[in-house]
């Protein structure tokens, strides 16, 4: 009656191209209409997000409300230091791509040291000496230009060139080659959706804060998503972002305040 | 002769040249001494009204008893010290400011002093237990210092939080903030971008970004 996790796994995996399917059908709002300029198809995104917001009350709000209540904290820890190592992989792809070896390198050790705990405890002395790098990002680094925004259903916010991101680091990432069947293969069946109820959990009270107390939480969220990727590209790459920083917009608010 | 005179010429060319280098050079110094001063001067500023919210706040917790409308009181009285609300209002309303009658700017300037205060009155038992560590301040132009830090919780439960706080620093009045940035992310730029999302939404209408701001208090 139930799907079994692989079953899970592999409709999981088609993910990514019914999103691009469900892109390709958005229609274009004009500009004048436009609530942000780099937001084209807002409202088939407004759809999308009503859609996630609405799985969000019904499925990951409860799932990680149970979590934090029923989960201890090294379980959580344990949780969260397996997700990490699985994506490190995709780490030490993207740093080569990006000539920057030395976090490859580093990667590529964490990755193997922890192997033998499958991540799920982290053997090595400063976890946060790696910086997480995907193909978004690499993307980036070769100044491939951000596209549009696009508000994914299950997904969540993304724009064209970190939606590729995605899927690239999806398909190349090798634990996604692991088969099904094996007690490694059911782990990794059941990563993503565990990753997701870990994740909603630890930004329990800021995502709430959101959803609850905004004014418009679809526009808040797009905000906080263009900045936060801003952030990591910025300070991961270090090259400007296709958007203006936010040092320049306070220096041209405090040339000209009035 | 002739070479007597192109001689005397130079000569003056030369003590004219070297006059001006003179200047440029006796005034050089005194000019970039003073740009080090002055970016000094903006950096404590900043740093000092930081360190100074921090301990009221602090004080504040010290001797707090759950009473909502005290807390409502302090916390109103830190933001009418500390924070530069009227770039706050302008900064957040973007270009509708200017289009914002007298009236609805006003009216727009308290109802954010209140939602902002209702918002840390809310969330005010989530302060306890954090300490706040000053890691650097840095100068942004002339008129702006970025005081970066990070919130530890004593008890270990919840991860270190770093925080930016922008702290404008004019020549004639007392510094204050006028953002926050948490994890890199402004809080004041995601304001404005809500804000703009809603006037656009209602034919760009500043009325309307007031109207939703004070339903918003109501219902909470």
């Amino acid at each position: 009656m139930f799907a079994s996790p692989e079953n899970i796994a592999r409709k999981a995996r088609l993910l990514p191209l019914m999103a691009m399917i469900v892109v390709a059908a958005c229609s274009s709002v004009p500009e004048t209409e436009r609530t942000d300029q780099r937001d084209p198809y807002e409202a088939s995104n407004r759809k999308a997000f009503a859609f996630n917001m609405a799985v969000d009350t019904h499925l990951l709000e409860p799932a990680a409300s149970s979590y934090r209540k029923l989960m201890p904290m090294a379980g959580r820890r344990a949780i969260d230091n397996h997700v990490d190592w699985t994506g490190l992989p995709a780490t030490t792809f993207n740093s080569t791509l990006q000539g920057r070896f030395e976090n490859a390198g580093l990667s590529a050790i964490h990755f193997t040291i922890n192997s033998l705990t499958l991540g799920l405890i982290d053997l090595t002395e400063n976890p946060k000496a790696v910086k997480e790098q995907d193909f978004g990002q690499t993307l980036a680094s070769f100044d491939v230009p951000e596209g549009n925004y696009l508000m994914v259903p299950l997904l969540g916010p993304n724009t064209s060139r970190s939606l590729t991101g995605r899927i690239v680091d999806g398909v190349t990432n090798p634990m996604s080659f692991l088969k099904a069947g094996s007690s490694i293969g059911t782990m990794q069946s059941l990563r993503t959706p565990v990753a997701v109820v870990a994740q909603r959990a630890n930004l329990f009270e800021p995502f709430n804060d959101v959803k609850y107390n905004s004014l418009d939480p679809y526009a808040r969220t797009r905000s906080l998503y263009y900045q936060g990727r801003a952030g990591r590209i910025n300070a991961k790459i270090g090259k400007p972002t296709d958007n203006r920083t936010t040092d320049d917009q306070f220096e041209s608010f405090l040339e000209n305040p009035k | 002769m002739m070479i007597l005179t192109q001689t005397l010429k130079m000569l003056t060319t030369v003590k004219r040249w070297l006059g001006k280098k003179l200047m440029v050079i006796c005034l050089l110094p005194m000019a970039l001494a003073g740009l080090p001063a002055h970016a000094d001067s903006q950096i404590n500023a900043a740093t000092e009204v930081i360190t100074k919210m921090i301990g009221e706040v602090e004080a504040y917790l010290a001797t707090d008893s759950g009473d909502v409308a005290k807390r409502t009181q302090n916390i109103a009285q830190l933001f009418d010290t500390h924070f530069d609300l009227e770039g706050i209002a302008r900064f957040s309303a973007g270009p509708y400011w200017r289009a914002a009658t007298d009236q609805e700017r006003i009216t727009y300037i308290q109802t954010m002093r209140d939602v902002m205060v209702g918002t840390v009155v809310r969330n005010f038992d989530q302060l306890s237990g954090l300490n706040f560590t000053t890691i650097d301040s840095q100068a942004k132009g002339e008129k702006m210092v970025l005081v970066r830090g990070t919130f530890n919780d004593a008890t270990g439960k919840r991860p270190p939080v770093s925080v930016g706080w922008r702290v404008i620093t004019p020549s004639a009045a007392p510094a204050k903030v006028l953002d926050v940035e948490i994890e890199n992310i402004s809080m004041l730029v995601t304001q404005k971008q809500e804000n703009i999302a809603i006037i656009r939404k209602n034919e760009g209408r500043f009325s309307a970004l007031i109207e939703a701001m004070k339903e918003r208090r109501q219902s909470r």
